[in-house]
């Protein structure tokens, strides 16, 4: 087996033909990057995934993290990886120079973030979690806070986590419950319970950094009364010393899947000696917070994406091996059999993995393109990126998220029988995947913020936005005959969204915002697959370009000009289309999951 | 120390070989190109002298344009510097040659090369720069130490190890198992770029490229053969016709 789990030709194709990421080192901030850099980074990370990530993707998830005593004991690659990724500075790879960091372009980090969560995702889990939870430290803390603790998590020798869900208080952050006491010695002392919280105890590193959301005693009812607090597992003490900081590890969750990360209970101040030092200001601590959850949704949608991707090449190279049938118009049985990718049904089972995989990649990709130009841009255009983000960050985490399930189940299917058995690595990725539209907010919490809150924000000019881009990529797409026909499905298709949506706040003004909301994943997901459309579209045009005059091309690159193209018509033949059924739906309106009484679930 | 390695770019491992038509190479359109396994051994090996004993690694690599790919790698690592020798081919002993030519002026204390390239594979190049350069040479070597002046170096042979000491400067040939290479780091790729590399052509080299040998046709290995079952319930007939087989067919007992 050729152990492929992602394409560099893809990751290449997106940053240079679609994105132009070399375009960004025209700025400035981004001035000491090139394109021979960014090549560098691809092949380095690959080579990381390859010899070290990828061998232990099977054994992490048969030797699941477990409760030695006070502490958690994990698979020891995560130490080497942990000390690979401080070395080597992936976990400050967008950092600012000043402040040790790379300054590297978010869409160029998204590559080796990409190949590490295919390669092994519950591994590159360590490495985010404490790549963002530096960042928030960096952006919010105190000169103290970060003086103490991001060269120790730049360096991978502290974990960084988020620690915010409570027994009470998942979806529903407002009910948070975990107290903060003031002293008089700057800090506070912390008492409370958390619960399902990554990474946030195990031996793969010296010690760990909980971003934790807590209510300062005291503080008003609600979202109003957060704040954001660094609370160690082990604190530094005068001279210098760790001393343990009264958080305990109270229990470990046996999961479905990415099984090579710990989620873990905590209980803080047993002892009363648990301090937590207070980031930023008093009661801000979930909009800071909000910095970090972003950054981790569409590093969700990457995993999401990427651990579909690595399923795609594994059910690609069992079809074109696995020898079974032969052609329909075949009658004699004497004739031997052909590889399954030659039965047309195998190959729309793989297109679809396609699509999903480099629709996805593509989406985040643009995401982080905003971001990059939102650093680097200023009033009007600074707002303009940052609003684009915002709005899309839902649909980038959620498509992703739910259509990896859907995804790997095809690429499950591929391999009949063999993929239902833990021979092959269809299963895990199965139940891998299964975490990404719970974690970072449900797959409902988000077309609530979509729906809620997204499309009318700026008096919906973040729609707006949203509507120009995509009017962009089709003028562009009509430009070239072979493109038109799909380009004018996309704005018949996008024109229906947006009756949808006027629809929709029509409800939301007559004041019912209960059944206005109602069926917000449903919005979701009608969002998510226009959106994907659009970035197929998006890619098509480099492609047919490409495609124009072949003669310079190699065998390969044809052939993957080829394969794009077509999975780019089967995205608008085959997904697109769903987006009618959901619309009719939308349009109904009727209010039929409010009205339902709960005591009718009586059977 | 001054320490020269000396780098190859080849294709991937990975990467599926067509031997061109009229059997003059291989097709190189849409092949990824990697440095060649055995030469990132030494180049680690050479990162780790340096950082033991101080003083600079230069990375020489004679190829085309792109080989300044495997140059910047290596530099990525964390080399100092690099030699681009911008002749595209050579057999082995003009591509010692020109190694030799572009080495000469830096009067290294120790050379390494892999012990060969995975593409041709003829393990000769670190041999005959040693020879021109008028050099000792220890080959295979899985482990180095240097001390007073001397390098102590491990090589395995048939069912042994020899352990031989040689006088310095001399050139290494590094086997697997000799260290374990390092990816480069992201620092390292962003000092990378700024780090000198000398691009120097035959002439001013000083040589001519006259070969010596030539690929007169390359094939790909024939197609494996369809595997046999032997068919029947008696296990020991099955053990039997295996054994008659593998004698009178496959001829391997």
């Amino acid at each position: 087996m050729g152990e492929k789990f992602i394409s560099e030709r893809n990751l290449r194709f997106l940053l240079y033909e679609v994105f132009d990421a070399v375009s960004l080192t025209r700025y400035p901030y981004y001035a000491d990057h090139s394109r021979e850099m960014f090549d560098m980074v691809l092949e380095t990370a690959m080579r990381i995934g390859k010899d070290m990530l990828y061998p232990t993707l099977g054994e992490m998830d048969k030797n699941p993290p477990e409760l030695a005593g006070d502490h958690v004991k994990v698979h020891p690659v995560v130490r080497t990886f942990m000390r690979e990724c401080g070395e080597g500075g992936w976990i400050s790879a967008i950092a600012p120079m000043e402040r040790g960091g790379q300054q590297l372009p978010s869409i160029v980090n998204f590559v080796p973030n990409g190949i590490f969560a295919a390669a092994n995702y519950s591994a590159s889990v360590y490495l985010l979690l404490t790549s963002e939870a530096s960042h928030l430290i960096e952006s919010f803390g105190s000169d103290e806070l970060k003086e103490t603790f991001i060269p120790r998590m730049f360096s991978g020798e502290w974990q960084g986590t988020m620690a915010l869900t409570e027994p009470q208080a998942g979806s529903s952050l407002a009910d948070i419950a975990t107290v903060a006491e003031p002293t008089d010695e700057g800090y506070y002392r912390m008492r409370g319970q958390k619960i399902f919280i990554s990474g946030s105890d195990h031996d793969g590193v010296d010690n760990v950094v909980n971003l934790m959301l807590a209510r300062i005693k005291g503080a008003p009812a609600g979202v109003r009364g957060i704040s954001l607090f660094v609370v160690p597992k082990k604190r530094v003490g005068e001279n210098g010393e760790l001393v343990f900081n009264d958080i305990n590890v109270t229990g470990l969750y046996h999961k479905l899947g990415y099984r090579g990360c710990p989620i873990n209970q905590l209980s803080m101040g047993e002892a009363d000696d648990c301090r937590g030092y207070l980031v930023g200001e008093p009661h801000k601590g979930l909009a800071y917070m909000f910095q970090m959850m972003n950054a981790a949704r569409l590093a969700i949608g990457l995993g999401a994406a990427a651990i579909a991707s690595a399923a795609y090449y594994a059910s690609l190279e069992y079809s074109q091996v696995r020898l079974q049938g032969r052609r329909m118009t075949e009658k004699d049985p004497a004739t031997p059999q052909i590889p399954i990718i030659e039965h047309a049904d195998v190959k729309r089972m793989l297109l679809f993995q396609r699509s999903v995989v480099e629709g996805s990649l593509s989406l985040i990709a643009q995401c982080y393109q905003y971001s990059d130009l939102a650093i680097v841009s200023e009033g009007d255009e600074k707002e303009r990126y940052s609003l684009l983000l915002d709005l899309l960050t839902p649909v980038a985490k959620s498509y992703p998220s739910e259509m990896s399930i859907l995804s790997v189940s095809q690429g499950l299917q591929i391999l009949g029988g063999y993929g239902y058995c833990d021979e092959f690595p269809l299963e895990q990725y199965y139940r891998d995947t299964r975490i990404h539209p719970i974690h970072e907010g449900t797959t409902g919490i988000h077309g609530t913020t979509l729906l809620g809150r997204n499309v009318t924000m700026k008096d919906g000019r973040a729609l707006q936005l949203f509507l120009e881009e995509v009017q962009k990529t089709i003028g562009a797409a009509e430009a070239l005959d072979e493109l038109k026909p799909s380009a004018q499905k996309l704005r018949d298709a996008l024109e229906k969204l947006q009756g949808v949506t006027a629809h929709l706040l029509d409800i939301a003004k007559e004041g019912n915002r209960e059944v206005f909301l109602a069926d917000a994943t449903l919005y979701l997901e009608l969002f998510g697959i226009i959106t994907i459309a659009w970035q197929w579209l998006l890619q098509a045009v480099p492609v047919q370009k490409a495609l124009r005059n072949t003669d310079g091309l190699s065998e390969t690159d044809v052939a993957f000009y080829h394969g794009k193209m077509y999975t780019f018509r089967y995205f608008f033949g085959y997904e697109l289309p769903k987006a009618d059924g959901l619309i009719r739906r939308l349009m109904e309106t009727d209010g039929l999951t409010v009205e339902m009484k709960a005591a009718y679930f009586s059977d | 120390m001054n320490i020269v390695a000396c780098v190859k770019q080849v294709p991937d491992t990975e990467a599926l070989i067509k031997v061109k038509a009229d059997g003059s190479g291989i097709e190189e359109g849409g092949i990824k190109w990697v440095m060649n396994p055995y030469d990132e051994y030494g180049v680690e090996e050479a990162l780790k002298l340096k950082e033991k004993n101080g003083g600079e690694v230069t990375i020489v690599s004679m190829g085309p344009a792109r080989a300044m790919e495997t140059i910047r790698t290596a530099l990525a690592m964390g080399a100092e510097k690099g030699i681009h020798i911008t002749i595209d081919k050579a057999d082995e002993y003009n591509t010692a040659a020109a190694l030799a030519a572009a080495i000469k002026g830096i009067n290294p204390d120790i050379i390494f090369c892999g012990q060969r390239a995975i593409d041709d594979d003829s393990g000769q190049v670190g041999s005959i720069l040693a020879e021109l350069l008028g050099l000792p040479v220890v080959t295979l070597v899985t482990k180095l130490e240097i001390a007073d002046g001397k390098a102590k170096a491990v090589k395995p042979i048939e069912g042994a190890q020899l352990l031989i000491e040689s006088q310095m400067p001399c050139v290494i040939t590094a086997q697997k198992g000799l260290n374990e290479p390092r990816y480069a780091s992201l620092p390292g790729i962003m000092k990378a770029k700024k780090k000198p590399v000398d691009v120097k052509d035959a002439a001013a080299l000083g040589i001519t490229v006259q070969p010596k040998a030539k690929i007169v046709k390359m094939t790909p290995p024939p197609e494996r053969a369809p595997g046999k079952i032997i068919g029947g319930d008696d296990p020991a007939a099955k053990a039997a016709e295996l054994a008659k087989l593998l004698r009178e067919e496959a001829k391997v007992i």
